[in-house]
């Protein structure tokens, strides 16, 4: 099962199947050689299966983090690893900002409602540089 | 170098840090680890050069606050949606100043901006605020931070950053 391309919740067209996006990837040549090789190991017959695999691990890895619930794996010895990935516990509920009170003067509140209710300012180049990448 | 940006841990090495300014030093050495742990008032994210995993370089702390509604003058309430305006405070940032110039400032405040997308998106979030020495005034600006009016002379300039600006700019980047 490949991932498809139209997630916005639009029925497809009858007699149309949906669209399938492409994905493609620069791999450095030892990842290219891991993806070689667990291909091989699980036995998976195409690029579009290992993704498929892989993204239904990612998904599931990210669920149960984004739940507060840790990911570990454990030897038959009882020792246990946690699993660890920076990108992976930005979705964690800890990651939830405490709240604060913040004291305000009259004329701040003022300038701050006029600002909040205007439109949007154009990013900034040194804004929209902070968002690359 | 290759720099690292996460939570505040509690082995992290905050002695050495020294950005020049003693409260920022003081805060970071002191409160910056209870407030996160204990008091829950405030999230510190570090930067590490990972040569030196545990050493901080350059930090910053976010946390989130509302204004109610009915405290804003009645002539702005009809622009402004009906609830209180929820927002994220970017309280503190500071590098050690061996790391100045390095475009670390640029690289924490690129990931403060990343976190208020993923507030903004998970709970809701207007805009970010911060309360600026005056003299880095300019700085923020840069980034679109606006001044806001009403501040004593003698304190930091607070200053407003539209949330849906930031959104904007992740569209334009």
């Amino acid at each position: 099962m490949a991932p498809k391309s139209n997630q916005t919740g639009k029925q497809p067209q009858a007699g149309r199947a949906a669209r399938k996006s492409k994905f493609q990837a620069d791999l450095a040549p030892a990842e290219d050689r891991i993806v070689r090789g667990l291909k091989q190991e699980l036995q998976l017959g195409s690029n579009t299966d290992f993704l498929s695999d892989a993204l239904a691990l990612f998904r599931w890895a990210v669920w149960e983090r984004k739940n507060g619930r840790r990911i570990f794996s454990e030897s038959e010895t009882g020792e246990r690893k946690e699993l660890v990935l920076p990108r992976l516990e930005r979705v964690a509920p800890e990651l939830m900002l405490p709240r604060i009170e913040i004291s305000w003067t009259p004329r701040e509140l003022e300038s701050l409602a006029e600002l909040a209710s205007r439109e949007p300012a154009t990013p900034t180049e040194s804004l929209v540089r902070a968002m690359r990448g | 170098m290759a720099v690292l940006i996460r939570r505040l841990e509690e082995q992290d090495e905050l002695e050495p840090f020294d950005c020049g300014d003693e409260p920022l030093n003081n805060y970071l050495r002191r409160y910056a680890w209870a407030n996160q742990q204990k008091s829950s008032i405030g999230v510190t994210y570090v930067a590490i050069d990972e040569i030196a995993p545990r050493t901080v370089i350059g930090y910053f702390t976010l946390a989130t606050a509302s204004v109610p509604r009915d405290t804003f003058p009645k002539k702005y309430v009809r622009g402004l949606p009906p609830y209180n305006l929820p927002l994220i405070l970017l309280a503190r940032l500071a590098v050690d100043r061996r790391f100045s110039g390095k475009g670390l400032g640029h690289a924490l405040i690129s990931e403060a901006f990343k976190i208020a997308l993923r507030v903004a998106d998970d709970v809701g979030c207007r805009c970010v605020i911060t309360d600026s020495y005056r003299d880095r005034v300019d700085w923020y600006a840069r980034y679109g931070f606006v001044a806001l009016e009403g501040v004593a002379e003698s304190g930091h300039q607070r200053m407003f950053l539209d949330i849906r600006t930031i959104r904007m700019a992740v569209k334009g980047a």
